[in-house]
């Protein structure tokens, strides 16, 4: 379990990563912690390993505008204790500890886990959640795109060739918040959901369900059969019943359960949001 | 490449390509061999040591993102030949079967109570819950960890339901 | 019965100190000159013949020292791979070799090997091997091999049934036709592993010159291995030195023979240079034996008031594609201990051995008893619920209550049950268990408490049960136990440390016999050069009831000469004389005193008028002990659990065993055995399970996919003991490496269908992870 040899570039630039990346067959390393394993198990075969640890301009979370806009390298563990997040992006703090474990927040970066794009990792659901921006930057300059539209399928994002991710800004909502997962490995879901309600009433929702599908999913629906309505059992359980998607088999969870429990997480995220 | 760094108090460098893990390169390449190897992929703990301060998975990092880092491994931790107040519980409370995991729990255990000085018993298991032991089922690790609180807590509290498994043992004879 | 002393005491373990500082040396740790690293390239598909293994290009690649095909092998090697356990004497054993020859018969099976000078070139190297394969129709499953027109394993074989035999005792059918109540219920369990943290590994130097073969192992029977490489090579015993490093865990993995250990020393052998050849944790999951799955379909007939009075029925040993020296052995104990605790006087169950393409079946911590006990804890509590009676009721009806006792196959030499069960209930009692499901249930969380009872033949074993039961190898151990010339003393075993304790536990043994402090002790294992004979090695609960009853008888014969050349020295009369912490004193007579190093002294250094003249110098006794029987230990384990009725999910609350092996040498150590193998027992109950896909390829590649319990899923554990000591063992120890693992599935089954009483739930197949309870329930509430 050793893997293929690569070239290796400790890039000391945002230009010079871009300009590398360029080249065939680039993989960059941020926290490593997805890409490290794949290599080891040659599942990854890079011809050149970009290094990005060093561009120290990369981390740093900061307010925008309504925004909390994060730097690509910004640890996990990081951003889970930052003051600022968990004022300002309550669900991304409450995501984060859901996040593998300490070892591994304290490498992990936040670009990286959006860029890894498991759809059934935790960051990409928020992002979904929050329709995050995401800025990428590549020869041409930079773009940004929307969380949305930036997960293409199962580890498959809009970056194109050559473009590195260099920021994400979240918007901040208002709403109390929770995130769900089971404790049990096998199923790997996880719903996360944002909740305002004032008077009784929902006046803004975010959910968005990973694992489910080849992407986080936004429970759209959901979320408008819920708007404007008061949140009693009755409706959250008809604004779940909403919810559709068609995940896949996982080894040890048949897709009709995990389809199943999509929804159980979703009506519990809703619920434990509301009553928080 | 030369990979130049500090581990445990010393300065060393050594060549290795660049897909060596940080692992391999303290065992193989620097001799530091109580760093352990599981899984070379990032699941079970055993490889924990400290860079820069912070736990990290030595089999999830390259070597050569380690030049001029600064890594503590456990052959780094009992100073002066004295064992560590957190090697000395886990001997006391018999946190340790084979050992393999040991190194990445002590890293790990390390860090919680610096960020953590008095963990619940939940709060212990949550975080060594990424470190996985094969031999003890846990219950010592938990106990260890516990006494290795200062100042020192009750050994037999805990917020479980049942009465501690060491000094809650009866006897019939 | 020792009272007091250093047996039965709460010590802390020598071993420890290495360990956490680091300061061990496990096999991958080990580093010699000019090393080689090897890799093995494996089948990825599950049965197909070779057509052509092309490997020019691995051996052409720079840094790549040898490449051998499966052909080399064979053609390097004296035979195939031994079978130690050979329980049916007429069933068919496949020859085969470390690598495959011309036919896969497993996905994972070694179809060629590297030797290069770094694993990573290897592993380099094993993509440039082209291999090609004809693919044959994969009989993955036990109902595949059993098909009417299934492809056939063995070309030489007309079957995938391997062999058939029986255990059988008293009337079964009459026992069958008189019975008020008969249940019958069909098992599954699923196929586990031990997956000790550290992966097997081996570094082997085979001289060619010297014709010497020089091999680090990770495994517990360094003589049994020792013994297969010579069978294997065709080599003396004696020009073969097996050294065992630190072990990080076995659990019976590391007990069975591999054929990797077999391609490094062809490796060496080829090269002239010592081979490292270390297992990956990908490649372990289809490398290393597997364990645990069966089916077993079981009938029990009973009379009206609960007396169990017969059980019949068959166990299928799923096996691989290939025999592991355990054979069908762990079946074989399932069938042989099917009864367990209780005096059933009919039995008639069959066995029968299945080939597929999988990995070879192997030993696993508890061997055949976990699916043994799972089936009749499972069988108590129907039979309860058919006559509407409390199934502790059924339990002591049917416990063994005279001993010694014959069971179908094992003589139990000693039990008592019910104070066992007692015990165990007042554990649940103290902890207020039945409150904390009362109130559960008020708020309408499903929370159930679960029981299992258990025994377990331990201490293999009299040579003659092995020899009978197929073994080629015997049951003996024998330790030495010597005293220097400074007093101190060291213990030499052939059994291996793998986080068992073992150091301790026989340190402990030999300071209590002697009367020294146990830091005066050191104990060597690891070195087939130095280290006694252990004729099966670390296995089968037999460190304490062996190692320790072997020491015990040494250290006894050795202190009688101690006190004779101490009563010479001090001209007193032996029988007058003690021995507290090293130093010998006359009784009642202060100052009159020499201390164990004077005795060393005398006995090795300044002999002349200080060692008696019919004592011969040194001093060292040698202990070869074969039991007349194996000891049988028991206990009884309870399970509070909690399900999530909305997803399955089960969260153990809490877990008590109560437990009986003997005399305790050190219940710390006891402890964190049975812990640990609750542990075990927790994850083969509730996640744990190697998946092959329909193309019967393997699934479980990693630790993402083979779910051990972490620190999260495992609940706190207590321990209560009694000792029901073994008297035909010396010292009174019986074995219990294995006991946390035994009962732990059916307790936690049991618990959760007390936290489910609404819906009627029979669960017989494991592990039982929230999709199938979820769906268990689903149909429980249509019936």
């Amino acid at each position: 379990m050793k893997a293929a040899a690569f070239e290796y570039l400790r890039a000391a630039s945002c230009d010079e990563a871009v300009a590398a990346l360029a080249g065939e067959d680039t993989a960059v390393l941020a926290g490593g912690q997805s890409l490290v394993p794949l290599l080891n198990m040659r599942l990854a075969r890079p011809r050149l390993v970009v290094d990005i640890n060093r561009l120290a301009d990369l981390s740093y979370l900061r307010r925008d505008n309504g925004n909390v806009v994060i730097g690509a390298l910004t640890r996990h563990r990081a951003a889970e204790t930052s003051a600022m997040v968990a004022t300002d992006l309550p669900l991304l703090a409450a995501a984060l500890r859901y996040v593998g474990h300490v070892s591994t927040r304290n490498r992990g970066t936040v670009g990286g886990s959006l860029a890894h794009a498991d759809p059934s990792a935790e960051l990409p659901t928020v992002a979904v959640a929050l329709d995050a921006s995401i800025r990428v930057q590549g020869s041409h300059g930079v773009r940004d795109i929307a969380a949305p539209d930036f997960f293409v399928g199962p580890h498959e994002t809009a970056l194109a060739p050559g473009e590195l991710l260099v920021s994400v800004s979240f918007p901040v909502v208002p709403g109390a918040v929770s995130v769900q997962e089971l404790p049990f490995r096998g199923c790997d879901l996880v719903v996360v959901a944002a909740v305002a309600v004032e008077d009784g009433i929902c006046a803004q929702a975010r959910i968005a369900v990973g694992g489910a599908g080849p992407t986080p999913i936004r429970a759209s629906a959901v979320e408008e059969a819920l708007i404007g309505r008061p949140v009693t059992d009755a409706v959250i359980a008809a604004a779940v019943a909403e919810f559709t998607c068609d995940p896949p088999d996982s080894l040890h969870a048949p897709a009709s359960y995990r389809r199943e429990m999509a929804s159980v997480l979703t009506r519990r995220a809703i619920g434990t949001a509301v009553h928080t | 490449m030369k990979v130049s760094l500090t581990v445990n108090g010393e300065e060393v460098s050594a060549s290795c390509e660049p897909r060596r893990t940080l692992a391999d390169f303290l065992r193989h390449d620097l001799g530091y061999t109580g760093v352990h190897v599981g899984c070379e992929h990032g699941a079970c703990g055993s490889c924990t040591v400290s860079v820069d301060g912070a736990t990290a998975r030595s089999c999830c990092m390259l070597a050569v993102q380690a030049e001029g880092c600064t890594v503590t491994t456990i052959e780094g931790l009992a100073s002066s030949g004295e064992l560590d107040p957190l090697q000395e519980s886990f001997r006391e409370h018999h946190g340790l079967q084979c050992g393999f995991c040991t190194p990445g729990m002590l890293a790990t255990a390390h860090e919680l109570l610096r960020d953590n000085p008095d963990p619940t018993d939940s709060e212990i298991r949550a975080a060594i819950s990424g470190n996985l032991c094969r031999c003890t089922g846990y219950q010592f690790i938990v106990d260890a960890i516990k006494g290795a609180i200062r100042p020192p807590h009750d050994g037999q509290q805990r917020d479980g339901v049942v009465e501690p498994g060491a000094a809650a043992s009866s006897r019939r004879k | 019965m020792d009272v007091g002393g250093l047996i039965g005491a709460r010590v802390s373990r020598v071993e420890d100190v290495r360990l956490l500082t680091g300061r061990a040396r496990f096999v991958d740790d080990v580093r010699e000159p000019g090393m080689l690293e090897a890799a093995i390239l494996r089948s990825p598909v599950p049965h197909a013949r070779i057509v052509s293994v092309d490997v020019s290009k691995a051996a052409a690649l720079p840094g790549v020292s040898a490449v051998v095909t499966g052909a080399e092998v064979k053609a390097a090697v004296r035979g195939p791979q031994p079978v130690t356990w050979q329980v049916i004497p007429d069933m068919f054993h496949p020859r085969t070799y470390a690598l495959a020859v011309d036919k896969v018969t497993y996905p994972g099976q070694g179809i060629a090997a590297v030797a290069a000078k770094n694993r990573a070139v290897a592993e380099d190297a094993l993509e440039l091997i082209d291999v090609r394969y004809e693919e044959l129709p994969a009989v993955s499953t036990l109902e595949q091999a059993l098909a009417e027109d299934a492809p056939r394993l063995f070309d030489e074989w007309p079957s995938n049934v391997l062999g058939r035999t029986a255990v059988r005792t008293g009337d079964a059918a009459a026992a069958f036709a008189e019975a008020d109540v008969v249940l019958s219920a069909e098992f599954r369990f699923p196929r586990q592993m031990g997956t000790p943290l550290e992966t097997r590994g081996v570094v082997a130097t085979w001289d060619p010159f010297t014709d010497r073969l020089d091999v680090w192992l990770t495994t517990q029977a360094p003589n049994i291995a020792q013994a297969a490489f010579a069978e294997v090579l065709g080599l003396p015993v004696g020009r073969i030195r097996v050294r065992t490093p630190d072990l990080g865990g076995g659990f019976g993995n590391k007990f069975d023979f591999y054929g990797d250990e077999v391609v490094a020393c062809v490796l060496s052998r080829r090269t002239g240079k010592p081979v490292k050849l270390i297992e990956d944790r990908a490649e372990s999951f289809v490398a290393t034996v597997h364990s645990r799955e069966q089916k077993v379909d079981i009938e029990v007939a009973a009379r009206a008031d609960g007396t169990i009075t017969g059980m019949r029925g068959t166990v299928y040993g799923v096996l691989g594609g290939a025999l592991g020296t355990a054979g069908l052995s762990p079946c074989w104990v399932t069938a042989a201990s099917v009864t367990g605790p209780y005096d059933i006087a009919a039995l008639d169950m069959n066995l029968v051995g299945v080939a597929t393409n999988r990995t070879p079946y192997g030993s696993f911590r508890g061997y055949g008893l976990p699916k043994a006990n799972f089936v009749h804890e499972h069988m108590v509590e129907l039979l309860a619920k058919r006559l509407g009676m409390p199934a502790h009721d059924i339990r002591r009806r049917n416990f063994i209550k005279q001993f010694p006792h014959q069971s179908p196959v094992f003589v139990f030499d000693s039990g008592r049950y019910e104070e066992c069960l007692d015990l165990c209930l007042a554990a649940v009692r103290d902890a207020g268990w039945e409150r904390i499901r009362q109130d559960a249930r008020a708020r309408g969380a499903a929370v159930g408490i679960g029981y299992s009872f258990q025994n377990e033949v331990t201490g293999l074993g009299p040579s003659r049960i092995q020899t009978f039961a197929g073994s080629s190898h015997s049951g003996f151990d024998e330790e030495v136990v010597r005293i220097d010339s400074t007093g101190h003393v060291t213990v030499y075993t052939g059994l291996s440390a793998m986080g068992q304790g073992i150091h301790t536990a026989l340190a402990q043994v030999a300071a209590h016999t002697l009367g020294v402090p146990l830091d005066h002790v050191t104990v060597l294992s690891g070195d087939t050069d130095s280290s006694p004979y252990s004729g099966y090695g670390t296995g089968a609960s037999r460190g304490a009831p062996l190692g320790g009853a072997a020491v015990r008888t040494a250290a006894t014969r050795l202190k009688a000469k101690v006190l004779r050349i101490a009563g010479h020295i001090l001209e007193a009369a032996p029988e007058d004389l003690v021995i507290t912490d090293g130093v010998i004193a006359v009784r009642g007579v202060p100052g009159r005193t020499v201390t164990m190093a004077d005795i060393g002294d005398a006995a090795y250094r300044r002999l002349g008028g200080r060692l008696p003249e019919d004592e011969t110098p040194t001093l060292e006794e040698r202990e070869v002990y074969d039991p007349v029987n194996v000891a049988t230990a028991f206990g009884c384990t309870a399970v509070l659990a909690e399900v999530d009725r909305e997803t399955g999910v089960v969260t153990l609350l809490g877990y008590l065993i109560a437990h009986d092996c003997g005399t305790v040498i050190n219940p710390m150590i006891v402890d964190g055995q049975l812990h640990g193998g609750a542990a075990q027992a927790i994850g083969g109950a509730l996640s744990e399970e190697l998946v092959y896909d329909a193309d019967g390829r393997m699934r479980t590649r990693t630790f993402a996919d083979y779910l051990l319990p972490s620190a999260a899923e495992v609940p706190p554990v207590a321990i209560s003991h009694m000792a029901t000591p073994a008297d035909h063992v010396p010292g009174g120890f019986k074995g219990m490496g294995e006991s946390g693992v035994i009962g732990g599935g059916a307790a936690i089954v049991n618990a959760i269908v007390d936290a489910l009483p609404e819906y009627d739930l029979e669960i017989t197949a494991l592990p039982i992870t929230p999709p199938r309870l979820l769906a268990l329930m689903r149909k429980g509430t249509g019936r």
